[in-house]
């Protein structure tokens, strides 16, 4: 299969600094939780839901100088073509869920919060690349609905590199066959709040990489902010009537 | 199914592709998505509306415009068109498609070049290469992401016929686009496949026509006839035939599959014998010897170096390999080129079937006289089950002039004929001509189209004419083709790449403060070449140190400055792999400006170099090394003979001489050590011929002769070669380029050893046990009556030896990394990139080793290293043989001229003939019992290595192996084959 034609066009279409289909709806899940979100890019789909900031069931999970963030994942059996059952402790699950931790430790103004837990649940519908990058962006959007103080959007995109072209927002059959990072920007600047990469890149090309990886950013943060103010200005206009 | 599309805020629409994929009895559904495009352009220059949509990729370059504004005219209707070609087109025609004299402006939709790469992997590269080259101007076109040329695929529509639809969709599209910028334009849709021909037809496609018909539409189509293959228009092949199964079918994919998961078949290389056409073998990594397959039947269309799937026959069939020589020309010679079924019904015939059943009578005596002996040598057979891929390419052949009617009646249409190729072990192939008369006693080149079971011979077509028999440049062409050489000039984009400078570029004068280059104008460098050499990669320095120890440089050309890692100039060299050394003619790897000039390290100017400098004590230890990018100015270029001279000459006392005896002092140093450690000295029997410098005629033929400062050079670069292996192994542990060279297998002497135990018996044995070991018994190995004697020795060894071989070091592990022939454990081509491309590779790891520049990805990269190293193994072994080739054609030449009567040395014996070599010429030739003597009276002791017959005079002879003989070498002309070759007469 040509994964990135002479003609300057991806396996599906796409030519090399093109996002995919990006879409999403926050507070879909009004009454089971304080924030929720639901995101697809291209084929992967991710619900995210909110509960928090709330007082922690067990006296030990309280820090007395912060919110403690909970993620915990589930992917659904039928996410990849191949019907396949997961474990929850499987280990990639949980590196995953460490590494979103990290990452929302340092955006969300946790210290506005102390002695209080944020739950975070993840489901994964539907998978074709981007994982981690669909994960970031519902839990943004999720933690924007449930009204948590955050510095900025973290909004994520991954890209790879095909012989010397980087290539943004890869789908499975892409990142199957490349290196592949994922990024997460902050806002409109150019700092990360993620980044991982998994396999090897030549240092001379990560550059360019990372180039089009935060423009992907920028541009999915504008996609997240304008389904933030269209669902703001709805819920403005319920509040004026 | 038809999918949903949606239009996004960025312009694309989406829509997805949805099919079922089946696994192990299990269906999947799969999705996709597929994206939706408005700005893919038609890329013609007559466009006017396609310039506005351009969007660049990611080095910021827009497309280029590729199909001409004045495409060729068609002769009937006098318009200009473009062609968009169907699948089965470049599937079977790829040849004429490549063809200079047609196929301009051709659209290859994204539909046909997906099928084509499913059906056929190299059809798929070779169409890219020609959409790459733009000279014939090939575009494709992404039709099925285009929004104007998508269609959905219809509820019940089989992938074929949705295929076909997508293909015909983009013929009208082009024709609609292009007309509303150009009346006169015409979009010719071609196809073989009726069906589609005729749904074009109904569709309102006007301009859609079959190969055929599309050729003759050309004003040149008289050239142009023979060249469509037969495949293309082949009903009445089969029509006649159909019912006459003549070589069993090959087995079905699945069967085949299972049958090699199961173990019950085999997959290998299939090597025919050069000896007997009739026996193959193919090795097996199940078995220690190979399996062997016997007769037509057996080998079933198979081709020497195709990979087939074989199955082992029962035991009592197995056999031992045969002891005669059996040449095609002889057997076939009366075959009918136009009938095809009556005959072959029995398919082995007479002649055949004597010889087999003269191989068996010798089978049956030999197992009730010897059973043991016999035993040892029986091997398994097989036969020929599938093919699992072809060898097929061009081929140099001629056509038989048996298979060509005289008459003079015949008009214009095409005759079948049959096509002897130069290679011995390759079956003759049929081809359809109707210029048949006027291609006699020329070299032709042939393509080979398909080998049907119902068919004897396998089918092919013509491609071009390379010129009259003997004549050297067709001969030269031949040999070029013969052995798959690229010797095209090189194209335009590959000579863009070159300094635009061209032969006025000087090195920079700022280069100190802008590189991280050494300046070493000031080192007395010279280079010692060969006479008249004309690319010098190497040069070398040397001086004494302060504290008493040797400094000694190596400077290479460097190559890499000029040939920048992604680039055109990069691929071509990188497929090229290697410059080939013919007797008058050198096909360069890169192109000449950089390989005389530019990269050339000419005395009394400034180049760039690599260099590698030691420090080395009184005994050739290395005490310190260096690597490094210089500057370096030659101070001379020497050929062996005069630097030869200057050492000798004690009047001569400049430093430039004084440092060359250094240099002369340390490599005979060198060579000790090594020779102490069991380095090699093997022979082959080399010749050099000499060509008359005004009329360009070979004159004589001469042994080459070697000199001190050749090994001195030697030396050097060997040195040079091991220290920057172990530097680039050290850096680049997995993908470090390097070469092995493997100890033979036992095996390969064993034959050896019994000959030399059998007739020399004062002899001691060849031992294998180290490279040490055996140049050792080779040192032993004298005979003082013969000084030959040893030498011969040497070159049957040679014989024995496995092929240096070129890898990267993460494909084995440090042990075999050893280079058996040289004696060490690491090795690799560092000192000619001019004319290697192994050693562009090394300069390139070399510097990113010491830091000098980033290593391009390609190299850092194992699976990429593994193909690289593929293809220069290929084309170093290919060069080999046909620097070979060309000699042995030029010796022809020279012979031809001085008949004479020489010595030689019988290295072979079969039932019916004996080889010799010949080393005054370096020639070996067969000689056939007819030809010695009486056939009735000959016995052949197979134990012994000796033939016994009575020749004209009724004298009773023995002839052995190592016997030295007298023969009359003369120069004829091989009827058949239009070879010449070495015809000997033992005296």
């Amino acid at each position: 299969m040509e994964l990135y034609s002479p003609e300057g066009l991806r396996i599906d279409g796409r030519r090399w600094n093109e996002l995919r289909k990006f879409e999403c709806r926050i507070n879909t899940h009004p009454n089971s939780s304080d924030g929720s979100s639901f995101i697809e890019q291209g084929n992967t789909k991710v619900i995210c839901m909110v509960q928090g900031p709330m007082e922690p069931v067990l006296r030990s999970q309280s820090n007395p100088n912060q919110a403690n963030i909970e993620i915990s994942i589930t992917i659904a059996n039928f996410s990849t073509t191949e019907r396949k059952k997961r474990l929850k402790n499987e280990k990639r699950l949980v590196e995953l869920k460490a590494t979103l931790e990290r990452t929302f430790e340092q955006s969300v103004m946790c210290k506005l919060y102390p002695r209080t837990v944020i739950q975070v649940n993840i489901h994964v519908l539907a998978q074709d690349g981007g994982l981690l990058a669909g994960i970031t962006n519902a839990i943004t959007l999720g933690l924007i609905d449930a009204g948590i103080a955050m510095y900025d959007y973290v909004s994520s995109i991954s890209a790879g590199l095909y012989d010397t072209t980087p290539l943004l927002d890869l789908n499975t059959l892409e990142e199957n066959d490349m290196s592949t990072l994922t990024i997460g920007v902050i806002g409109k600047s150019e700092k990360l709040a993620l980044l991982l990469l998994e396999d090897k890149m030549p240092l001379d090309r990560l550059e360019s990489v990372l180039a089009i990886g935060i423009a992907g950013g920028h541009r999915i943060r504008d996609l997240m902010d304008e389904e933030v103010r269209r669902h703001g200005n709805l819920r403005l206009s319920k509040v004026n009537v | 199914m038809i999918a949903k599309k949606q239009k996004l805020s960025s312009g694309l629409t989406v829509t997805s592709k949805v099919f079922v994929r089946s696994r192990n009895g299990g269906a999947t559904k799969i999705v996709r998505e597929h994206y939706l495009r408005n700005d893919i352009p038609c890329y013609s220059k007559l466009c006017h509306k396609c310039h506005t949509i351009l969007k660049p990729d990611s080095k910021g370059e827009l497309p280029r415009f590729i199909l001409s504004e004045s495409p060729t005219r068609l002769e009937k209707e006098g318009s200009i068109h473009y062609v968009v070609v169907d699948t089965n087109i470049i599937l079977h025609c790829i040849d004429l498609l490549e063809n200079v004299d047609c196929f301009y402006d051709v659209i290859i939709p994204q539909t046909v070049l997906e099928e084509v790469k499913n059906r056929s992997f190299p059809i798929y590269q070779r169409i890219r290469s020609l959409v790459k080259s733009d000279e014939k101007r090939f575009v494709v076109f992404h039709n099925e992401f285009s929004e104007s040329t998508f269609i959905a695929r219809a509820k019940n529509e089989s992938s074929n016929d949705y295929n076909d639809r997508s293909i015909r969709q983009v013929a009208k599209w082009y024709a609609e686009h292009l007309q509303e910028s150009n009346e006169d334009i015409k979009v010719l849709f071609i196809t073989n496949d009726k069906d589609n021909l005729q749904k074009a037809k109904t569709e309102g496609i006007v301009d859609a026509y079959n190969l055929t018909d599309y050729i003759e539409e050309l004003p040149n189509a008289d050239v142009l006839r023979d060249l469509i293959p037969q495949t293309s228009n082949n009903e009445s092949f089969s029509s006649s035939d159909a019912n006459e199964t003549s070589y069993p079918e090959y087995y079905s994919n699945s069967r085949v599959l299972g049958g090699l998961k199961n173990g019950t078949l085999y997959q290998g290389i299939l090597n025919i014998s050069s000896y007997n056409f009739l026996e193959g073998t193919v090795q097996v990594g199940a078995f220690k010897k190979p399996l062997l397959i016997l007769g037509t039947k057996n080998l079933n269309r198979g081709f020497n170096g195709d990979a087939v799937i074989v199955e082992l026959l029962p035991k009592d069939k197995w056999r031992e390999p045969s002891t005669t020589i059996i040449e095609e020309e002889v057997i076939g010679a009366d075959d009918n080129a136009d009938d095809d079924g009556d005959e072959e019904i029995e398919f082995i015939n007479d002649k055949e079937r004597r010889l087999l059943a003269q191989e068996a009578i010798k089978e049956t005596t030999a197992a009730t006289s010897s059973t043991d002996g016999a035993h040892s040598r029986l091997q398994p057979t097989a036969k020929v089950v599938g093919v699992s891929r072809r060898s097929w390419r061009y081929y140099v052949g001629q056509i038989a002039p048996t298979s060509v009617s005289k008459d003079h009646d015949t008009g214009n249409s095409a005759k079948s004929c049959f096509v002897i190729l130069m290679d011995k072990v390759l079956p003759k192939i049929r081809i359809r001509t109707r210029k048949a008369k006027e291609l006699l006693g020329q070299r032709i080149v042939v393509a080979v189209d398909s080998w049907p079971s119902t068919s004897k011979y396998p089918q092919g077509h013509f491609v071009r004419c390379l010129g009259e028999i003997e004549s050297a440049e067709a001969e030269t062409e031949a040999l070029l083709l013969e052995h798959d050489v690229e010797y095209r000039p090189f194209s335009k984009n590959v000579l863009d790449c070159l300094p635009k400078e061209g032969d006025s570029w000087v090195v920079p004068q700022d280069f100190e403060t802008t590189t991280k280059r050494k300046d070493l104008r000031d080192k007395l460098v010279c280079s010692i070449d060969p006479p008249g050499c004309v690319d010098i990669d190497d040069a070398l320095h040397a001086g004494i140190l302060p504290n008493g120890n040797y400094e000694v440089g190596v400077h290479i050309a460097d190559v890499t400055h000029f040939v920048k890692p992604n680039t055109a100039l990069d691929s071509e060299g990188a497929s090229r792999g290697t410059s080939v050394y013919l007797v008058d003619k050198r096909i360069d790897m890169l192109p000449m400006l950089l390989g005389t000039n530019l990269c050339s390290l000419k005395p009394y100017v400034e180049r760039f170099a690599f260099s590698v400098i030691w420090e080395l004590d009184e005994d050739a230890n290395i005490v310190n090394v260096q690597y490094m990018k210089s500057v370096i100015k030659s101070r001379e270029a020497f050929s062996y003979e005069k630097a030869q001279n200057r050492i000798d000459d004690p009047k001569q006392q400049d430093e430039l001489t004084q440092s060359m005896r250094v240099l002369l002092k340390l490599s005979k140093k060198l060579k000790q050590k090594r020779l102490d450690a069991g380095a090699l000295n093997l022979a082959s029997p080399e010749v050099k011929v000499h060509m008359d410098s005004e009329t360009s005629d070979p004159g004589e033929v001469e042994i080459k002769k070697l000199l001190e400062t050749n090994s001195l050079v030697e030396e050097f670069m060997l040195f040079a070669n091991i220290s920057v292996a172990r530097k680039i192994y050290d850096s680049y542990p997995q993908t470090a380029m390097l070469r092995r060279h493997a100890p033979p297998p036992a095996t390969n002497f064993e034959v050896l050893n019994n000959m030399l135990a059998v007739r020399k018996p004062s002899m001691p044995t060849i031992s294998l046990e180290s490279s040490k070991s055996l140049a050792d018994s080779l040192d032993r190995c004298n005979d003082p009556k013969d000084p030959y004697f040893n030498t011969l020795l040497r070159i049957m060894s040679t014989r024995c030896m496995m092929a240096a071989e070129y890898f990267p070091s993460g494909s084995y592990g440090y042990p075999e990394f050893r280079h058996y022939g040289l004696a060490v454990d690491i090795y690799t081509h560092f000192t000619s990139p001019i004319r290697r491309y192994c050693d562009v590779v090394a300069h390139r790891q070399l510097a990113g080793a010491i830091g000098y520049e980033m290593l391009d990805l390609s190299h850092r990269d194992k699976s990429k290293m593994e193909l690289i190293v593929k293809n220069i193994n290929k084309r170093h072994r290919n060069a080999q043989f046909a620097g070979r080739a060309s000699i042995e054609y030029y010796v022809g030449q020279v012979m031809r001229n001085n008949e004479s009567e020489q010595e030689g040395y019988v290295i072979k014996c079969f039932n019916n003939g004996i080889v010799v070599l010949v080393p005054k010429f370096g020639v070996e030739g067969l000689i056939k019992l007819e030809l010695l003597g009486d056939v009735n009276s000959a016995e052949y002791d197979e134990d012994k290595f000796e033939l016994k017959f009575k020749d004209f005079n009724n004298k009773e002879r023995v002839i052995g192996v190592f016997d030295k003989v007298k023969v009359d070498v003369k120069s004829i002309k091989d009827e058949v084959t239009g070879k010449r070759k070495a015809q000997l007469i033992l005296k």
